[in-house]
This record gives C-alpha cells, sequence and structure tokens, in this order.
C-alpha cells in the first residue's frame, strides 16, 4: 500500500466516527460562518498562526544554538533560559487560540483529515519534549559552563527538539495536501 | 523578448514543468520555505525588538546581531532558493497576482531598509547597549519599519494562495 493510499484509508475511517457530525455542526456556528464569507479573516488568522510559530521556533533555536555552544556565549545558560522561556510559551498560547480558530474555520477539512491528526500528535511530543528539555537544562544551568564537555542527551535533545517543531511545521503545510 | 515571455519560458521549462506535474515537489518546497521563512521572521523580529528596546535590554546590540544575523542569511538563503523554485512552476500565474508582486515590493523595501541601516545607521552598534548609551532614533525607526513589514510580507504571501485562480494570466 502507497502512502497516499494509507492516508486516504486513514480518511475513511475518519469518516466512520462521530467526528463528521461534530465537524458538520461546527461549520454552522456563527463564528465559523462569519470566518468563511469575510475573505481576509482566514489569512489573517493563518498570518498569527505563522508570526507566533516563528517566536516559538527562533526562540526556541537560540537557546538549542546556545546549549550547543555555538551562540549567546557571552551570556549564561541560566540567563539565556530565563530569557527564550518566556518567548516560547507565550507564542505557544497564540499558535494555540489562532490555531483553534483555523480548525473552526475550516472544521471538516481538519477533522477528517489524518495529517491533521498526526501534526496534533507530534504537537503533543514536541511541547512535552521541550517541557523536559527545559527542566533538564534549568537543573544543570548553574553548572553547564564549568564542565562544558559532557551534556551529549541534552545536546542531542537540542537538535531532535529542533527536527520536532519542523515536523509540526511540516504536518501544518501538509493538511491542504491530504488525499481524499 | 518581452518579460511576459521570459515568465513563459520559466513556467514552460524542464524545471518549471517537473515542479509543477510532481505530486509532492511543489508541498515539499513549500514546506521548506515556510520552515525558512518563519526563522528569517523570528530572526530578524529579535534584533528588531532589541533596536526598540523592547526586549534583551541587557544584551549589547552587537553581540545579538552576532547570533541573529547568521541565522537570518543562512534561512534567507533557503527561503530564495525555495521560493524561486515554488515561482518558476507557475510563473505568469505568480506575476499577474498583485499580493505576489506587494510582496516582492514589501520584500525589495525590507532589503533596502536593511542596506540603509547596516551602511548608515549601524555605525555605532558597538557602544548601543552598553550603561549609559542611547539607542538613536534612526535606529528605532528602522527596526520599528523592518518589523511591520516582516508582518506584512507573509500575511501577502498567504492571500496568493487564495487568489490564484481569481487572477490568472490572460
Amino acid at each position: 500500500m502507497s502512502l497516499g493510499d494509507w492516508l486516504f484509508h486513514l480518511t475513511e475511517l475518519l469518516r466512520t466516527t462521530r467526528l463528521v457530525e461534530f465537524s458538520l455542526r461546527v461549520s454552522d456556528w456563527p463564528f465559523a460562518l462569519w470566518l468563511q464569507t469575510h475573505f481576509y479573516a482566514i489569512p489573517t488568522f493563518q498570518t498569527l498562526h505563522i508570526l507566533s510559530i516563528a517566536v516559538l521556533f527562533v526562540s526556541t533555536l537560540m537557546l538549542s544554538l546556545r546549549v550547543l555552544g555555538v551562540n549567546g556565549l557571552d551570556q549564561g545558560l541560566d540567563v539565556a533560559l530565563r530569557r527564550h522561556r518566556a518567548w516560547i510559551w507565550s507564542a505557544l498560547a497564540v499558535l494555540v487560540v489562532s490555531g483553534i480558530v483555523l480548525l473552526i474555520s475550516e472544521p471538516v477539512r481538519n477533522m477528517i483529515n489524518p495529517i491533521f491528526w498526526f501534526k496534533m500528535i507530534l504537537l503533543s511530543v514536541a511541547v512535552g519534549f521541550s517541557l523536559w528539555f527545559q527542566q533538564s537544562v534549568r537543573v544543570r544551568s548553574a553548572t553547564w559552563d564549568v564542565s562544558p564537555n559532557g551534556h551529549a542527551a541534552l545536546r542531542l535533545a537540542s537538535v531532535a527538539i529542533i527536527v520536532l517543531w519542523c515536523a509540526v511545521m511540516a504536518g501544518g503545510r501538509w493538511i491542504a495536501y491530504a488525499p481524499v | 523578448m518581452n518579460a511576459e515571455s521570459i515568465w513563459k519560458g520559466l513556467e514552460n521549462s524542464a524545471l518549471g514543468t517537473t515542479i509543477a506535474s510532481s505530486e509532492w515537489m511543489f508541498p515539499t518546497l513549500e514546506t521548506i520555505h515556510v520552515i525558512a521563512i518563519v526563522t528569517v521572521i523570528g530572526a530578524i523580529a529579535m534584533m528588531d525588538m532589541r533596536l526598540l528596546g523592547l526586549t534583551s535590554g541587557n544584551r549589547a546590540v552587537r553581540a545579538l546581531a552576532h547570533d541573529t544575523l547568521p541565522v537570518t542569511w543562512v534561512a534567507f538563503a533557503l527561503a530564495a532558493v525555495t521560493g524561486s523554485l515554488l515561482f518558476a512552476s507557475k510563473a505568469t500565474t505568480y506575476m499577474v497576482n498583485p499580493y505576489f508582486l506587494w510582496k516582492l515590493a514589501f520584500m525589495v523595501l525590507a532589503g533596502l531598509n536593511m542596506v540603509f541601516f547596516h551602511r548608515y545607521v549601524a555605525k555605532g552598534m558597538d557602544s548601543w547597549g552598553a550603561p549609559g548609551t542611547a539607542i538613536p532614533l534612526s535606529a528605532k525607526l528602522s527596526g520599528l519599519l523592518s518589523l511591520g513589514l516582516w508582518m506584512i510580507i507573509p500575511f501577502c504571501g498567504r492571500v496568493i494562495g487564495f487568489t490564484l485562480g481569481v487572477y490568472t494570466p490572460s
């Protein structure tokens, strides 16, 4: 079975669930109709979604580069962590809110779409992983620069987290290309 | 040879038709394009907000520029390459799309702002952010303009996707 066939099969499975009824009901909400009938509404929320992932992704990238010892060495790791952490989680809040608005704008296209659910799984993994990563960095940040060698697991994790967020973004783009 | 025939030639080239007829190439290029522009916008915004005095107040501007500039350039190169390939597959359609043309115009403006900033405004950058020194108004204005432009550019990019069927080449 090709990847396309498999995704199509998953879409067929989603069509047998109560998500169909639910997503159809959501598409009748006044807010959903408002989003659908105002031309600039969806691109505006998509832009907000893109700008917030820009903040989250680059803050994560800068923290990862600091952990890898590539960037920001004029500052302690604890300072870098505090600096970026606040932006990462604030951006995630905007990301989730704008994402929910986009979900409401096209409920059937998203909810009856395996790629959307893959993205949600990847997102949950990325968020959980980020929490663990930041906690691990925080615990070791005081002694980090004293013994810059070692921490191999955290260095690897700092790369993995970037790959994870790229996968989440890829999921977002491919929602539009699910075979139906 | 007029401009229109150039876009037609590009679209009908082996490169253009290969991307247009492939099932996975266009979305894959789009994905890389999105990851790249998100990185460009985020890195530029960090620098702009530092110039405006909104963030990283405890860090020298030079140190922040050192962190963000390489990231910006690598990501921008990736965005430009993937963007050009996406363009090649539908060149005539993009060239009649006003949102695409606006996006290009705003990017040129952002580029000019950056050149102007680095050539004239950033002369005293080494002292910016040191205790007791202020960031000049011209640098703040440049940062504000850049921040605004890089918010409008992805908006134009998104609207292009919704208007490809509205503006079609004759």
